[in-house]
């Protein structure tokens, strides 16, 4: 390695031009890799348009691999890939490159259950162990994290498991937290009667700056309401439908024993009948 | 009975070498970078929170292309040297990855790439390997 360093080496550096977009950024930091890879079976130089070509072909393997376990994962009714949607991929990918991994017709051993026995895996097992290990040339920068990245690892302690990494992160706490916290959920298990929508909007108003509460809450002591039917037959003699009907409705103030009540009162002919009960305002 | 009491310790050592490559890729670094791997991933629809399997999708891809690669590098061997004057050159024979072997050996992994014939890959093409410029 050491001397292959110190060797007169032509690897064209990527960063003669430097990348504008997202997509020239991993594409020239995938051409460091692939010509790193390529230094370390032998070569000592590459031309510019080969090395772009193998470097576009590394990225189209990736991306393959990767919709292929997705689609794996899919068609078992997951998001997340495991193992055994990776495998299954490079199986897929082993059959169209027979040289890269041999023995990618020879599924796995369905009666074993156990991944190990794919010839695939086994030859990146025996990669794993053989092969030198070359390091990326530089560590990365690390990224900026701005909204547009959907993965957040700052916030990623914070946020719940539920959510999928690849949701935008959320907004920041002081915009959503105030509000939750405000909820008050006892307002919600008012009566029906209560609340503002049967309640008399102008009483309401009236009484709130007197008991200074609102929200379809009516003060314990309000003023009474009495109210007065009345049914006169002026023309006399006819049936119960031929009157009118009156009501008269007045607010006594003096809080009186005789208004404690709503008193209704109806007067058909010479008959008077009387009855009694709260009558929600 | 027999066979089954020996099916089952094989596959208690297939779990167990299973185990063991996926403990190893805990320390192995692949050569592409995990977090450039994800990326590519991401945009394929791959979500997957294990930096393992993450691995195992960088170390085959670092097979693929080093495969690749050698194969390449065979081609580029196999061809007949170009004559030259210079002994020093001739002993210092460059191994240059060149559009020709890539193609070559691409055909075999089922790519086909094809590119012009008169695609010029820098100033000096054209000129003999063996005179270019270092």
């Amino acid at each position: 390695m050491k001397r292959r360093r110190n060797s007169k080496l032509k690897f064209e550096e990527p960063s003669d031009q430097s990348p504008t977009t997202t997509a020239d950024f991993t594409f020239s930091l995938t051409r460091i890799a692939v010509s790193q890879i390529c230094q370390s079976t032998g070569y000592k130089s590459a031309d510019s348009s080969a090395l772009n070509t193998l470097t576009q072909i590394t990225a189209k393997f990736l991306q393959s691999l990767a919709g292929l376990a997705s689609s794996f994962s899919n068609a078992a009714n997951r998001t997340e890939a495991n193992l055994f949607d990776i495998v299954n991929g490079l199986q897929d990918i082993a059959l169209s490159t027979s040289d890269c991994f041999p023995g990618g017709s020879t599924v796995h051993d369905i009666e074993s259950q156990c991944l190990i026995k794919s010839a695939v895996l086994r030859n990146l097992s025996d990669f794993v162990k053989y092969a030198p290990e070359i390091p990326f040339a530089k560590p990365l920068p690390k990224p900026e994290r701005n909204g547009s990245s959907g993965r957040d690892l700052d916030h990623a302690a914070v946020e719940v498991k539920y959510v999928p990494a690849w949701l935008p992160p959320f907004p920041d706490a002081s915009l959503y937290s105030d509000r939750c916290t405000k909820i008050d959920r006892s307002e919600y298990h008012h009566l029906w009667e209560n609340s503002d929508s049967v309640t008399d909007r102008e009483s309401l108003k009236s009484k709130s700056f007197r008991g200074g509460r609102s929200a379809g809450k009516l003060p314990q002591r309000r003023a009474r309401v009495r109210f007065k039917m009345e049914r006169d037959n002026s023309i006399g003699g006819g049936g119960p439908g031929g009157g009118d009907t009156r009501i008269e409705r007045w607010r006594d103030n003096d809080g009186g024993e005789s208004g404690r009540d709503v008193e209704v009162k109806k007067k058909i002919i010479d008959e008077y009948f009387y009855s009694a009960g709260e009558w929600p305002i | 009975m027999n066979h089954g009491q020996q099916s089952g310790e094989a596959k208690h050592e297939d779990d167990a070498a299973l185990t063991e490559f996926l403990a190893s890729l805990m320390d192995y670094t692949p050569t592409i970078p995990d977090d450039l791997v994800e990326h590519f991933l991401a945009k394929s629809g791959f979500q997957c929170p294990d930096v393992r399997l993450i691995r195992l999708v960088a170390v085959a891809t670092q097979k693929f292309v080093a495969d690749v690669a050698s194969d390449a590098l065979q081609h580029c061997k196999a061809r007949p040297a170009p004559v030259v004057k210079d002994k020093k050159q001739q002993k210092d024979k460059r191994l240059v990855l060149t559009m020709d072997d890539l193609s070559k050996a691409l055909r075999e992994y089922g790519v086909n790439v094809k590119h012009p014939e008169y695609f010029a890959d820098s100033p000096s093409t054209g000129m003999d390997p063996a005179t270019r410029e270092e």
